[in-house]
């Protein structure tokens, strides 16, 4: 990747470099470096305790890194006037329970830097856009947990920011009020804004995510696009319906059968052979076939492969359970 | 800047307009004058008022004297018990007294001071001291008659006396007796409200904690940022209620002059308008707001940070307070031995360090500045305030950085000094 052309510089919203922060304990964020470009849904996958928070709280200026730089729009971060230009949500939602929602969010806007006339305004806007209007008055305790995440989402997006940085956005989401906001994230990143979406729930990311990082203890194991990531790490698995398929192989067969699936056949092709090689053997044998499909890894596999080392039985059955 | 004041705004607008604010705006003055005399008046009624039985071997106490001082002394009752009963046979629990006085026999020129009250469980000492009281009320009868002094020579002895009263040559206006309560009041008031409001801030800090609102906040400001304001607004609603209580007085005191009414009323003005001369009113307001917003944000910040340093629960709020608020007793006893002696080294050092100077210094300022309270000490004590405030505040900051965004096992001062401390 060619980090140091500056051609590239002007694309990337988001650039990070060699960013790191330890703590007493462990080396939370250990040399991490991204960077994200305009308009895209940006997936930061890692387990629980992988180093997402603390990178996040570093590109919103709430820690300083101890090394390393952020550059926003192609210059330098600078936390105490760039915020503006961040939304930030996080895992942990807050909000002052006892005052009121209108009030609530002209304030947070306003700390974010907006006049109170504009955060009136993108307000009102927003209220509308999500049937929100009736809430002004009351208070964040009367509120559902799925209403109070809404509430949440558009105190994030209000002031309208270069950067949306969601972590976990859909924990505690009925799939309706989930379904919503992913039509708000997909219109936000159509008009321009840039959407970094940190999770450790993979199977969301694939669905919505352009491009994606997988980070484990501090470290940055993998990036790019979901396409070319999957594609990286298939195993040239497929599934085969067919009747009469023939459960003994001979050594001439350019697959093995590694087991089934949906009542389908589960088969690797041999190293140096085409699936056309496999339908041919297989038409050669007389087997009826019904089906034929690659059997691409989710980032799940891929994420376990990544860092356990696992058997690659094992891996199979993670990947039927998470397909089931 | 913009930012600091919209959290003050929030943070005062909030308080100001809670229903509890306006009520403990309203009962506060009603519940520190209910202290004050409601204490006095629950001593004074629930004082125990003895039956006691005399048994006298002296010969001087007869029963028309003890009923003559019955009468006009009712703090307790003196019987003469006539028969003469051997002491060791006494029942006090099937006899209607609570006590017995044994009289041995007595030489009315020298008395004596060995005159034993018997009883089954203890009296307070005030209960024993009024006995004796009473006790040599009588004797005082007897030793008039012994001298042949009539009634118009008692008048003379009891009423004709010497009495002495402190002026200071230096500060004429510092008045002892009412720089004492003046003082008092204002060591008492600066310390409720430190430790009303600095709880206060604490408990802000902490819901922000809880709710985790804060690292929504903290991605807009810096923690700095979040913390001062907080303080400034909470020191605001202080200074709001402390000028509304300030009102309500001046209300009413005008009310009461303008009624015109009688004797009573008429006395209480003039004592309030003595009151007014006799101190120097503009040097003590002035001080009280010093010390009250100084000593304020001294403590306020050290409270935010442990609020910023706790989770969920109260009683880590309580054990990482404790010292703080030990140190706040401590300024009120220095304040309490600083009254008795508003020169000495207690009184002193208690104004100078800045820990218990809000509150020490504002009871030995009512005595006079520079008479009792040099300038220097003064300048002193200010400056050190103020040095020390900032100090706090900044290594508040630290803590608060830190603590507000850190969850799980509750930390030690010994952590928390180690956060103040590291470098970011």
């Amino acid at each position: 990747m060619p980090i140091f052309d500056p051609q590239f510089f002007s694309m990337a919203v988001l650039e990070v470099r060699n960013l790191k922060k330890y703590f007493a304990t462990q080396k939370a964020v250990d040399d991490i470096s991204l960077s994200i470009e305009k308009g895209t849904i940006y997936g930061l996958l890692g387990p629980n305790g992988a180093g997402k928070t603390t990178l996040i709280r570093m590109i919103t200026g709430i820690f300083f890194p101890d090394e390393g730089e952020i550059f926003l729009d192609g210059k330098k971060f600078d936390p105490l006037n760039d915020v503006i230009h961040i939304g930030y949500m996080p895992e942990e939602r807050g909000l002052y329970k006892k005052m009121k929602i209108g009030e609530q969010a002209l304030y947070l806007a306003q700390l974010k830097g907006l006049s109170r006339s504009e955060a009136m305004e993108k307000i009102k806007e927003w209220f509308v856009k999500l049937e929100m209007q009736s809430w002004w008055n009351k208070k964040v305790e009367d509120l559902s947990k799925g209403m109070s995440q809404k509430l949440q989402f558009v105190i994030t997006v209000l002031h309208n920011p270069k950067l949306i940085i969601l972590d976990e956005p859909f924990s505690g989401l009925d799939p309706v009020n989930s379904n919503l906001i992913k039509d708000e994230i997909y219109k936000l990143a159509q008009a321009g804004s840039t959407i970094i979406f940190s999770t450790h729930r993979m199977e969301q990311v694939e669905e919505i995510c352009n491009n994606i990082a997988l980070i484990n203890k501090g470290k940055k194991i993998l990036d790019g696009t979901v396409k070319d990531i999957k594609q990286e790490f298939k195993e040239n698995l497929f599934s085969i319906g067919a009747e009469h398929l023939p459960q003994s192989l001979n050594g001439e067969a350019p697959f093995e059968l590694v087991g089934t699936k949906n009542q389908q056949s589960v088969v690797r092709i041999k190293e140096g052979n085409k699936p056309n090689d496999v339908l041919k053997y297989l038409i050669g044998q007389g087997v009826v076939i019904h089906s034929f499909n690659e059997i691409l890894p989710s980032l799940n596999d891929i994420f376990i492969r990544l860092v356990e080392g696992t058997p690659a039985a094992r891996q199979f059955q993670n990947l039927s359970k998470s397909s089931n | 800047m913009r930012k600091v004041l919209l959290i003050i705004k929030r943070e005062y607008l909030t308080r100001v307009r809670k229903k509890t604010f306006i009520i403990t705006t309203l009962l506060f003055p009603l519940l520190y004058l209910g202290l004050i005399f409601g204490t006095g008046y629950l001593a004074e009624k629930t004082r125990a008022n003895l039956n006691v039985g005399i048994l006298d071997s002296s010969g001087y106490f007869t029963k028309s004297m003890l009923d003559k001082e019955n009468q006009l002394d009712k703090s307790s009752r003196l019987t003469l018990i006539e028969n003469k009963p051997d002491v060791k046979s006494l029942e006090l629990d099937s006899s209607d007294y609570d006590a017995f006085i044994v009289i041995p026999p007595l030489d009315w020129q020298k008395g004596n001071n060995n005159i034993e009250l018997l009883a089954k469980r203890s009296y307070g000492p005030e209960a024993s001291s009024l006995v004796e009281a009473k006790l040599n009320k009588i004797w005082d009868m007897v030793k008039n008659d012994s001298l042949k002094i009539d009634a118009a020579k008692q008048e003379i002895m009891q009423t004709s006396r010497l009495g002495v009263q402190f002026i200071n040559m230096s500060d004429p206006k510092a008045n002892a007796k009412f720089a004492n309560a003046i003082g008092l009041a204002c060591g008492f008031l600066i310390y409720f409200i430190i430790l009303i409001y600095g709880s206060q801030v604490m408990m802000g800090v902490m819901e922000e904690k809880t709710n985790r609102i804060a690292e929504v906040i903290v991605s807009s400001v810096k923690p700095f940022q979040m913390m001062l304001g907080k303080i400034i607004g909470i020191a605001l609603v202080a200074l709001t209620q402390f000028l509304l209580w300030i009102a309500f007085v001046f209300l009413i005191y005008n009310i009461t002059k303008a009624s015109g009414g009688g004797d009573s009323v008429n006395s209480l003005v003039g004592g309030v308008q003595q009151l007014i001369t006799s101190i120097n009113v503009p040097l003590i307001l002035f001080c009280f707001a010093f010390y009250f917003l100084g000593g304020f944000f001294f403590y306020a910040s050290i409270y935010g940070a442990i609020g910023s340093a706790i989770n969920e629960d109260v009683r880590e709020a309580q054990s990482l307070s404790f010292p703080v608020t030990m140190l706040i007793i401590i300024a009120i006893v220095m304040m309490s031995a600083a009254i008795s002696d508003p020169t000495g080294p207690i009184a002193f050092w208690g104004s100078i360090i800045p820990f218990t100077s809000p509150i020490v210094m504002m009871a030995r300022i009512p005595y006079g500045v520079p008479g009792t309270v040099p300038w220097w000490e003064l300048g002193l004590s200010m400056a050190l305030l103020i040095g020390g405030f900032i100090f706090t505040t900044w290594f508040a900051g630290k803590i608060y950085r830190t603590g507000i965004l850190m969850y799980g096992k509750k930390p030690t001062w010994k952590e928390l000094i180690k956060w103040a401390f590291r470098k970011s």
